[in-house]
C-alpha cells in the first residue's frame, strides 16, 4: 500500500427529500444549478478530482433518495465510506430534526471501525431563500454540531453557489484523514481487490 | 465455417468460352452458354455477401456481389472496351450491379470465385463469362431468394454502411432511380477470401497507419472502387453514408456535397472524378478510401480492444495530462481528434474512470448508428439485434399470427381500427387477447386520442365485456367517488385530524407531494408553466407560482393518499401519475386509471422494500438462467444485487426513455400479453444489449451502476421491445426443456460434480468465490447449479421466482400484506 497510489475518497450525502443533496453535488462538481432536478431514485454518484495539500485525490460523491424507506437498500453504498455529509434545509425544521436519525442510521449501516471518530459534515442549505422563511437558526445548528463531537458546519446555497466550494474542501480533507487513518490499522481491509491480475490496470484509483 | 470456404480455384479456366484474351475478343455476349445460351462478362465479384431475409442467422443467404458487363443494345462497337484503360468509357447502361446467391450458380460458381480472387486493381485480363442474372429495376417482396442485377444507369444511390460497433457486418443497399431499395447486402468480410487477402496486402503496403484516413479495408470499399472505374460516384453531403451514382446537377444540389462540378475541369460525366483519382495516383489503393469505418471500429476490428486499452491507460491520467497528450504533435491524428472531441472532454470531466468512459462512448456510437439505421433501412434492424446479442439463437418473431403479418402488427393502433373492434352498443367484438396482442406489438397512436379510451381498459377501469352505456354508468359513479375522497382529505386538512400522529403524517405527505410535483416532468409543456399564484403562501414554491395541472396532480396524489392510507404517497408515484394525467387531462378519470396502475405497482413502494427486493432477486435468477457467463462477471463485480436496475424497475423506465417512448412502453407492459412481469424482460434486454461492454470493461459495482445510470435517454425502445420478446421466448423454451427433462427419473451421473468445461470457466468460478462475500443462501441453489454447470442444462433449476414470470396474471398485494408492509398512517 504505497502512498503514491491514487486515492479514492468515498463520500455519502444524506438528508431528507428535497433539501438539495443533488443540487449541492452538481453545484460542486459541475458548477451548475438547475431548478428542475427530478427527485433522485435509487442512487448515483459523481466524481471530482481535487488537490488536498498537494495530494491529488478523487472524490466519489454518492447521492441517494431522501425518502427514508429507500434507505434500507443503502448498505451497498455506505460500505467503505470515508465521510458522511448530512444536509438539511434551513427553512424546514423537520429536515433539521431528522439529522440525528440520519447520522445514527449511517453508523449502523456503514459500521465504521471507530464510530466515535468517523467524520461527518453538516450543511444547512437554501440560505438564499428570503430571511423571513428561515426556521433553523445558525445557533441551533452550531449547538447540535458541538454536541455531536464538533462536527464541521457550513451554511450553503447550491443555487447561489455560496460556501459550496469551502464546504466540500473540508469534506475532502476530513475524508482523506479518515482514509489515511484506516490505512494504518487495516485489520479489515475494506475493499482491497483479491481479483486476478487483469484487474491491475483497472480503476482501483 | 469449413463448408463456407470457397473451393480452391482451378489452376486454369476449365470452360472454353472464357479462355479468350483481349486481342481476340469477339462479340462476347453472343457466345452461347451451356445452359442459358448467353453469357455476360463478369468484371468483378466478391464472395460471402449475404442477404439476411429474417432475424435468424440461419436464414442468411450467401452469395456474390458482382459487376457485370453486358452488351448494351445502344452500344456501338466503336466504344466497346478492349482493355482496362478504356474501361471508363463503358456506358453505364451496359453495366449491371448484381447479387447472386451461391446456390443458384451451378457451374458458374468457379468463375465467380476465380474473378473474386483475381487481382482486383483492374478488370481481369481474361474475359470471364457467366450466365446473365435476371435484370431488374425493382424488387418484389420476395426478398433475397432470387438473384438480381440492376443496370448502373438505373442506380440512384448506394447506402453504404461500413462495419461499426453496432453493426459488425458492413452493408450496401442499392436504391434505384425509380425509388426502390433492394435488400441490404451484408459483407461477411472474415469469410471472404479476397477481402482477407486484400487486407493483408494493404497491411504490407501501408506502414504508416496514421496516413490512412479511410479506416480499415472492407468489402463495401471494394464495390465503390469498382464503380468509380466506370461512373461518377459522389458522396452525399447531406448523409455521408449515401453515395450518388452519376448524379444529375439537381441531385447534387439536393444531396451532394458540393453544388455541382466538384473540381474544375471535371464537370463532364465522361471523365468521372473517381476514375481520374484512381488512375492518377497509380497506387494500388488510393490513400483515402471512401466508405471507411470510424476509427474506433477500425481499431476494434483490427486489434479488438487493444487500442482502447492503450487509450484507457492514457486517460487514467488527469485531464490535464490528457490535454498535454492531445497536444503532442507526435500523436496520430485520430487519437488527437478523439481527445479534442468535446463530448469526450465532458465525459472526462464527469468521471475519470477511463474504462467506464470508453465503455459508454463505444456503446454510444453503437446506439447512435442503430438509431440512424432504424430510420432508413428498418427491414434489416431486427437482424442487427440478433447479430449483436450473444445470447444465442433467436427464433423468427415474424411469424404469421392470425391473418396479420408481424410488420402490420407493429404499426400503432389508430382510433378507427380501435373503433372497428366494437359493435353499435360499444361492446368489444373481438377477444381481449386479440386487442392485447395488437397493442403489445404495435402500441397505440400517440396523437389521435385512442390512448384516452384504450388505457382505461388496459388499466382495469373498464371491464372488457361492457357496453358503452355500462361504462358511462361506471364512470359516473367513479367521478362521484373521486369527489367524495377528495372532500375527505380536504376536510381533514381544514378541520384537523383525530390524532397528532395522523396530523403529522398528513402534513408530511402534503409537503412531500408538493415538492415532488414541482419536480416531475416539468419539461413537458403541460407541467412547465408557472402562470397562477400558489394557493398556499407557506409553500416553498409560493414565490415561483404554479399551474393548474400541477395543482391537479397534487390533488390526485393527496386523494390517493386518502384512498390507500395503508401505503400513502411514496416518492416515484408522481412519475407514474404524470403520463396518465397528461393523456387523460381529466383529474377524476386519470385518478382511477392511476389507481388501476398502482394496484400492480404497490409492491414497489412498501416500507420494507420487499417487493423491490423480490423483483431484483427474480432478475438475478433470470440472468443466471439465460446468461450465466454475464452473471459470473456481475458476481465478480459484486453487482448481483442488481441494484443498478432499481430505478428502472421502481418507475418502469420512466427516467430511461423519452416521454413518448414511456407511454408506448407502459401500454405494452399493461397488456400482460406474454408475462405480467414483462418489465423484467425489458431489463434483461437492456442488460444483454450491453453485456459485452459490461464484461469487457466494468469490474466494480460503482462502474456498473454509473454505466447503467448513464444509459438514461440513450436506449432505443423499438429494438429493446423486440429483443425483450425474443428473450422471453427463449426463457420460455428453456423452462419447457428443463421441465421435460426433469420428468424423467434422475440419472445417477447427475449427482457427480461436473468437471468445468474449460479452464477459463474454472478460473472464473475460483475468482468469484474468492473475491466475493458468500452469496445469499436463497440464491445459492440456482447460482451454484449454474455456476458449475454452464452448458449443462440439467443442472439448472427453475426457481419459483422464475416460474412466476410465465404467468400473465398480475400479482397484487392483499390488504393484510399491505397493512403490514405498507408504511402508511394506519
Amino acid at each position: 500500500m504505497a502512498s503514491r497510489k491514487k486515492v479514492l475518497l468515498k463520500v455519502i450525502i444524506l438528508g431528507d427529500s428535497g433539501v438539495g443533496k443533488t443540487s449541492l453535488m452538481n453545484q460542486y462538481v459541475n458548477k451548475k444549478f438547475s431548478a428542475s432536478y427530478k427527485a433522485t431514485i435509487g442512487a448515483d454518484f459523481l466524481t471530482k478530482e481535487v488537490l488536498v495539500d498537494d495530494r491529488l485525490v478523487t472524490m466519489q460523491l454518492w447521492d441517494t433518495a431522501g425518502q427514508e424507506r429507500f434507505q434500507s437498500l443503502g448498505v451497498a453504498f455506505y460500505r467503505g465510506a470515508d465521510c458522511c455529509v448530512l444536509v438539511y434545509d434551513v427553512n424546514n425544521s423537520k429536515s433539521f430534526d431528522t439529522l440525528d436519525s440520519w447520522r445514527d442510521e449511517f453508523l449502523i449501516q456503514a459500521s465504521p471501525m471507530d464510530p466515535e471518530s468517523f467524520p461527518f459534515v453538516v450543511l444547512g442549505n437554501k440560505i438564499d431563500v428570503e430571511e423571513g422563511r428561515r426556521t433553523v437558526s445558525t445557533k441551533k445548528a452550531n449547538t447540535f454540531c458541538q454536541a455531536k463531537g464538533g462536527i464541521p458546519y457550513f451554511e450553503t446555497s447550491a443555487k447561489e453557489a455560496i460556501n459550496v466550494e469551502q464546504a466540500f474542501e473540508t469534506i475532502a480533507r476530513q475524508a482523506l484523514a479518515q482514509e489515511e487513518s484506516t490505512d494504518f490499522n487495516s485489520e479489515f481491509p475494506e475493499t482491497i481487490p483479491i481479483d486476478i491480475p487483469n484487474d491491475s490496470n483497472g480503476c482501483s484509483c | 465455417m469449413a463448408k463456407q470456404e470457397p473451393p480452391p480455384s482451378p489452376p486454369s479456366p476449365t470452360a472454353s468460352f472464357y479462355d479468350m484474351s483481349d486481342d481476340e475478343e469477339d462479340d462476347y455476349n453472343t457466345i452461347k452458354h451451356a445452359k442459358s445460351g448467353r453469357g455476360v462478362k463478369l468484371l468483378f465479384s466478391k464472395s460471402k455477401v449475404y442477404v439476411h431475409p429474417s432475424p435468424s442467422s440461419k436464414d442468411n443467404i450467401p452469395g456474390f456481389i458482382a459487376l457485370i458487363q453486358q452488351k448494351s443494345p445502344a452500344q456501338t462497337s466503336a466504344n466497346r472496351p478492349t482493355s482496362s484503360s478504356s474501361s471508363k468509357t463503358i456506358a453505364s447502361s451496359s453495366l449491371l450491379l448484381a447479387w447472386v446467391p451461391e446456390s443458384s450458380l451451378g457451374d458458374a460458381y468457379d468463375t465467380y470465385v476465380k474473378v473474386d480472387l483475381s487481382d482486383s486493381d483492374s478488370p481481369p485480363k481474361q474475359k470471364y463469362l457467366v450466365p446473365p442474372p435476371p435484370t431488374t429495376t425493382s424488387h418484389s417482396s420476395a426478398v433475397g431468394t432470387y438473384a438480381f442485377a440492376v443496370p448502373i444507369s438505373e442506380v440512384f444511390s448506394l447506402l453504404v454502411r461500413p462495419p461499426s460497433l453496432g453493426w459488425w457486418f458492413g452493408s450496401v443497399v442499392i436504391n434505384t432511380r425509380a425509388g426502390d431499395s433492394f435488400p441490404a447486402l451484408f459483407f461477411h468480410d472474415s469469410e471472404c477470401q479476397s477481402t482477407i487477402l486484400q487486407r493483408k496486402k494493404l497491411a504490407r503496403e501501408s506502414f504508416d497507419i496514421s496516413s490512412d484516413g479511410g479506416g480499415m479495408f472492407w468489402g463495401g470499399d471494394e464495390v465503390l472502387r469498382w464503380l468509380k472505374r466506370y461512373v461518377t460516384v459522389e458522396r452525399s453531403g447531406v448523409d455521408n453514408t449515401v453515395y450518388l451514382i452519376e448524379p444529375s446537377n439537381a441531385d447534387k444540389v439536393g444531396f451532394g456535397g458540393k453544388p455541382a462540378s466538384p473540381e474544375p475541369g471535371q464537370s463532364v460525366p465522361e471523365a468521372p472524378a473517381g476514375a481520374a483519382k484512381s488512375s492518377a495516383g497509380g497506387a494500388p489503393f488510393p490513400s483515402r478510401r471512401d466508405g471507411g469505418m470510424d476509427p474506433v471500429t477500425k481499431a476494434l476490428k483490427e486489434a479488438r480492444w487493444n487500442f482502447l486499452e492503450k487509450l484507457s491507460q492514457v486517460t487514467t491520467f488527469t485531464r490535464r495530462t490528457a490535454q498535454a497528450v492531445a497536444e503532442n504533435p507526435k500523436m496520430p491524428p485520430q487519437m488527437r481528434r478523439l481527445m479534442r472531441n468535446p463530448e469526450v472532454q465532458t465525459i472526462q470531466e464527469e468521471f475519470d474512470s477511463a474504462r467506464l468512459y470508453l465503455a459508454r462512448w463505444a456503446m454510444g456510437i453503437a446506439e447512435q448508428s442503430e438509431r440512424e439505421r432504424s430510420q432508413r433501412i428498418w427491414t434489416a434492424k431486427d437482424v442487427l439485434e440478433m447479430e449483436e446479442s450473444e445470447v444465442g439463437d433467436f427464433e423468427i418473431l415474424d411469424m404469421e399470427v392470425g391473418n396479420m403479418s408481424m410488420a402490420d402488427k407493429r404499426k400503432p393502433v389508430m382510433m378507427d381500427e380501435w373503433e372497428k373492434w366494437f359493435d353499435m352498443s360499444g361492446r368489444l367484438q373481438i377477444t381481449p387477447d386479440e386487442v392485447k396482442d395488437r397493442i403489445f406489438h404495435g402500441g397505440l397512436d400517440p396523437e389521435d386520442g385512442v390512448r384516452k379510451e384504450a388505457w382505461l381498459f388496459l388499466l382495469g377501469v373498464y371491464e372488457w365485456n361492457t357496453s358503452r352505456d355500462e361504462r358511462q354508468v361506471k364512470m359516473n359513479s367513479l367521478r362521484d367517488e373521486y369527489i367524495r375522497l377528495k372532500g375527505a382529505w380536504w376536510e381533514r386538512t381544514a378541520e384537523g385530524h383525530v390524532t397528532l400522529e395522523e396530523n403529522e403524517w398528513w402534513k408530511e405527505q402534503k409537503m412531500r407531494i408538493e415538492k415532488d410535483v414541482h419536480r416531475t416532468d416539468r419539461h413537458i409543456p403541460l407541467f412547465a408553466g408557472e402562470d397562477i399564484p400558489h394557493p398556499d403562501p407557506d409553500s416553498p414554491f409560493a414565490e415561483s407560482g404554479t399551474n393548474v395541472h400541477m395543482e391537479q396532480m397534487k390533488d390526485m396524489l393527496l386523494t390517493y393518499n386518502e384512498y390507500n392510507k395503508d401505503l400513502g404517497y411514496v416518492q416515484g408515484m408522481s412519475d407514474l401519475l404524470a403520463p396518465i394525467y397528461a393523456v387523460m387531462q381529466d383529474d377524476a378519470v386519470a385518478f382511477w386509471a392511476f389507481v388501476g396502475f398502482m394496484e400492480r405497482m404497490e409492491r414497489n413502494f412498501l416500507r420494507d422494500q420487499s417487493g423491490m427486493r423480490r423483483q431484483l432477486l427474480t432478475l438475478d435468477h433470470l440472468v443466471q438462467l439465460v446468461d450465466p457467463k454475464l452473471y459470473l462477471h456481475l458476481q465478480k463485480a459484486e453487482s448481483t444485487n442488481f441494484f443498478f436496475f432499481f430505478r428502472m424497475l421502481l418507475v418502469w423506465y420512466k427516467r430511461e426513455f423519452e416521454w413518448l417512448d414511456v407511454l408506448r412502453l407502459w401500454e405494452c407492459l399493461w397488456t400482460d400479453w406474454l408475462s405480467s412481469n414483462f418489465h423484467l424482460f425489458i431489463a434483461l434486454a437492456i442488460l444483454e444489449k450491453h453485456r459485452n461492454v459490461i464484461m469487457d470493461h466494468l469490474q466494480h459495482f460503482d462502474e456498473v451502476l454509473k454505466y447503467v445510470n448513464e444509459l438514461s435517454n440513450t436506449i432505443d425502445l423499438q429494438s429493446t421491445l423486440i429483443r425483450a420478446e425474443s428473450l422471453f421466448r427463449r426463457f420460455q423454451r428453456m423452462v419447457e426443456a428443463i421441465d421435460k427433462r426433469s420428468n424423467f427419473p434422475a440419472p445417477s451421473v447427475r449427482q457427480r460434480k461436473p468437471t468445468p468445461a474449460s479452464p477459463t470457466e474454472s478460473n472464473a468460478n475460483g475468482a468469484s468465490s474468492g473475491a466475493d462475500a458468500a452469496p445469499q443462501p436463497k440464491r445459492q441453489s440456482v447460482g451454484d447449479a449454474v455456476a458449475q454447470g454452464i452448458g449443462l442444462e440439467k443442472q439448472k433449476i427453475i426457481s419459483p421466482e422464475l416460474r412466476s414470470l410465465l404467468s400473465r396474471k398480475v400479482e397484487k398485494l392483499d390488504k393484510a400484506e399491505l397493512k403490514e408492509h405498507g408504511g402508511g398512517v394506519t
